[in-house]
């Protein structure tokens, strides 16, 4: 049976070489280990910059101490994110000889994952920049240290802190804010004779306007995750109905409102497998005349698209005018050193740091009295300032990760057509229901 | 002392040679798994996960999962994709390499060549079939549409039933290679002898093709339609990059649905008893694959 055995020889070296190309290529593997090399590419010039600094230092005071490592994880692909981080670190590292800050980039599909494990691990950095709706989740696992009197949060926005605010303990600081709104291709809405739209009705019979060709009216990320709720919330808020009050009438609304957009052909169905990466692009190359997008686009648009003619204004309104309040919170890990983190963001959210990490990032900041002179008279950014009065925090609630998995779920079904808005809405509540008691 | 030189007579010393590979497979493949059958009976969340107070609820998880829709949803999806995606490759691959088996110029170059969708890293096929299935901007509606089969675009990823048509679709592009080469190899372990005596007996083409051709590639066609099973039955990056389960959950598969639970909602318990399901699958179908080859290497 020698035949056999070839063919059984041949057949686990086909095997073997498809489980290697399987482990090679995955490229969520391969982006790890490119950060990895980055971040340690970083750690060295890093170390070796703190050890030119702690020789300096030692001679100086014939210094008998050594810098304690305090380490961050964070999750900006952007290279001006992290070029800006970077210098803010450098800087401090710099400026001071008691602890030496490093800084790891984590994917942020692999964000949560790597935190979970780390905790079970014990393998956890001493600071962490996170995605805000997700404070409370992980606050709830216990890994956060309480801030409370150690950081003064008075003159930040009052949302910001609350996304970090569990049962009234401070569970970290807010980075930076963005909200939503709506951009539209001015010259568009001029050869079709429009007006940015104020209210639904307007959006729905401007878009319709607007939609012809390869071009639709209006686009946004309607994704089946909390990328998508973040983008639907404003709407459903809109109404007057809370995150938690998808059966209510303001829920079936704004899902209504939704399955309106889509079947008139208003809105590409697309959206809901468009990132808000994705709908920048539809944006910027003339295919979507309206886009619901946040601040921290304009830096590429603008190098993207410098001769696109575009402007900012509120997110049209049902009942009231809302959005949605997204960015990054700083949070100390609790059994981390926490002295030298403390130290680090002092540092680090100082009017002089803020204002320049904001401004690389285009974000706002959430320090109130920083984000009202951060910006020219004639800044696009602006109208994201005046949109951040109507922003809200999504929760802060330990299970929010469900709920949004609830509400995301519904508008799939009412744009896809799969539930009529009412069923959605009804289903959505009872899954809510079960998890908010 | 003579018990040990005993031990070592014959057969046994096999075992300690096979022992650092036990010791690694204990480690990195019965650690795991036992840990994650230990995870699904408990309540683990992201709430006690580091602060322990673990608690047993044994098959709790499971009673809620055979009650979940979605879970039903994937494990037929998962079932339906395999199948599918087994029986269109398997038929391609097999055409393909009876073609290729024939003695022509470029017979052995094309076959290399048509390896290479084998050999691109899954995520970028994925993302290359999101392109192409795309409503407005895909090249398939543009081709469909300028040919006159249709008159619309057709919404392929947006729709449950055509978001799986597609799903399947690419996965079959994959697999053809896979089957292919195994087949071919097989056919070339056939002996020429037998054909020609078939020739002279007067056997017609099909004749030769059921009674000498797929006899004797008996044990290739079992091995390729098991290991495939197996390849098929635990996609993930495929499915995670083209619909990530959606739209509307129409297309979660039991990886995709696990990595979900576990890793976006943090309810490890329940996302590790749907990797058991998967694994009580796999082990079904690899007893199968067990007991075919050490069969065949008994006769």
């Amino acid at each position: 049976m020698k035949l056999k055995r070839l063919t059984a020889c041949i057949t686990a070296a086909v095997i073997t070489a498809g489980i290697m190309a399987g482990c090679g290529n995955s490229q969520s593997a391969e982006s790890t280990t490119k950060a990895e090399n980055t971040t340690k590419t970083e750690s060295t010039t890093k170390a070796e910059e703190s050890n030119k600094t702690e020789a300096a230092n030692k001679e100086a005071d014939n210094g008998n101490q050594e810098a304690e490592k305090v380490t961050i994880w964070y999750y900006w692909e952007t290279e001006g994110h992290q070029v800006a981080l970077d210098k803010v670190i450098t800087d401090y590292n710099g400026q001071q000889s008691n602890y030496e800050v490093t800084a790891k980039y984590v994917p942020f599909a692999d964000f949560k994952k790597q935190l979970s494990i780390g905790a079970s691990a014990s393998e956890l950095p001493d600071m962490v920049i996170i995605d805000s709706p997700d404070h409370a989740s992980y606050a709830s696992m216990g890994i956060f240290a309480d801030l409370t009197g150690k950081f003064d949060v008075n003159q930040y926005y009052e949302g910001a802190v609350n996304s970090c605010t569990i049962d009234g303990a401070l569970y970290g600081v807010p980075f930076g804010v963005n909200c939503l709104s709506l951009y539209y291709n001015a010259d568009m809405l001029e050869a079709a004779g429009c007006t940015p739209p104020t209210t639904w009705d307007e959006t729905l019979e401007t878009a319709k306007k607007l939609t012809k060709d390869n071009v639709t009216g209006l686009a946004f990320c309607c994704l089946q995750n909390e990328e998508g709720t973040f983008n639907f919330t404003p709407w459903l808020w809109s109404t007057g109905a809370t995150s938690y009050e998808m059966g209510s009438e303001g829920g079936i609304k704004a899902l209504t409102f939704l399955k309106n957009m889509v079947e008139s052909g208003a809105m590409s169905k697309e959206c809901i497998n468009w990132t808000q990466g994705d709908v920048m692009n539809q944006f910027i190359s003339g295919n979507a005349a309206m886009m619901v997008n946040g601040p921290w686009q304009i830096p590429t648009m603008q190098s993207e698209a410098p001769d696109l003619n575009w402007g900012v204004t509120l997110i049209p309104k049902d009942a009231e005018y809302a959005s949605v309040l997204g960015g990054e919170n700083y949070a100390v890990i609790a059994d981390g050193n926490e002295a030298g983190a403390l130290s680090f963001l002092e540092y680090a959210t100082a009017e002089e740091q803020v204002k320049f990490m904001m401004n690389s990032f285009g974000y706002i900041s959430a320090d109130q009295s920083i984000a009202e002179n951060q910006f020219e008279a004639d800044s696009p950014y602006l109208p994201f300032v005046e949109q951040l009065k109507y922003a809200q925090p999504r929760g802060p609630l330990a299970d929010w990760p469900s709920v949004s998995d609830a509400i995301s779920l519904a508008f799939n079904k009412a744009m896809t057509g799969t539930a009529t808005p009412e069923e959605a809405a009804a289903e959505a509540q009872t899954t809510i229901d079960g998890i908010v008691k | 002392m003579k018990k040990v030189k005993k031990f070592f007579q014959y057969d046994n010393i096999g075992l300690l040679f096979a022992f650092p590979a036990f010791l690694y497979m204990l480690v990195f493949v019965g650690y795991p798994i036992i840990s994650n059958i230990i995870l699904s009976f408990q309540d683990v969340t992201m709430k006690n996960l580091v602060r322990g107070e673990k608690h047993f609820i044994w098959l709790q998880n499971y009673a809620e999962l055979v009650r979940d829709s979605v879970f039903k949803k994937a494990f037929f999806n998962t079932l339906l994709f395999t199948v599918c995606c087994l029986a269109i490759q398997f038929v391609i691959g097999f055409a393909l390499a009876v073609f290729f088996n024939k003695d022509f110029k470029v017979a052995k170059p094309v076959r290399g060549l048509l390896m290479m969708p084998w050999m691109i890293p899954i995520t970028i096929t994925a993302l290359i079939f999101k392109f192409i299935f795309a409503t407005d901007v895909g090249i398939l509606n543009y081709i469909l549409k300028s040919i006159g089969i249709i008159s619309k675009n057709v919404e392929w990823l947006t729709q449950p039933d055509t978001a799986m048509a597609a799903l399947i679709c690419a996965n079959v592009w994959i697999g053809i290679p896979f089957n292919m080469i195994l087949i071919s190899t097989g056919l070339t372990t056939i002996p020429k002898e037998l054909y020609e005596s078939a020739s002279i007996d007067g056997a017609n083409k099909l004749q030769t093709f059921i009674k000498i051709t797929l006899p004797m590639l008996r044990s290739t066609i079992e091995s390729v339609l098991i290991l495939g099973f197996i390849y098929t039955f635990k996609v993930y990056d495929l499915v995670y990059v083209m619909t990530s389960g959606g739209p509307v959950n129409s297309t979660h598969m039991l990886s995709t649905y696990s990595y979900k639970l576990s890793f976006e909602m943090f309810q490890y318990s329940k996302g590790s008893a749907v990797a058991n399901a998967l694994l009580v699958v796999l082990l079904i179908v690899g007893s199968f694959y067990i007991r075919t080859t050490t069969k065949g290497e008994e006769t």
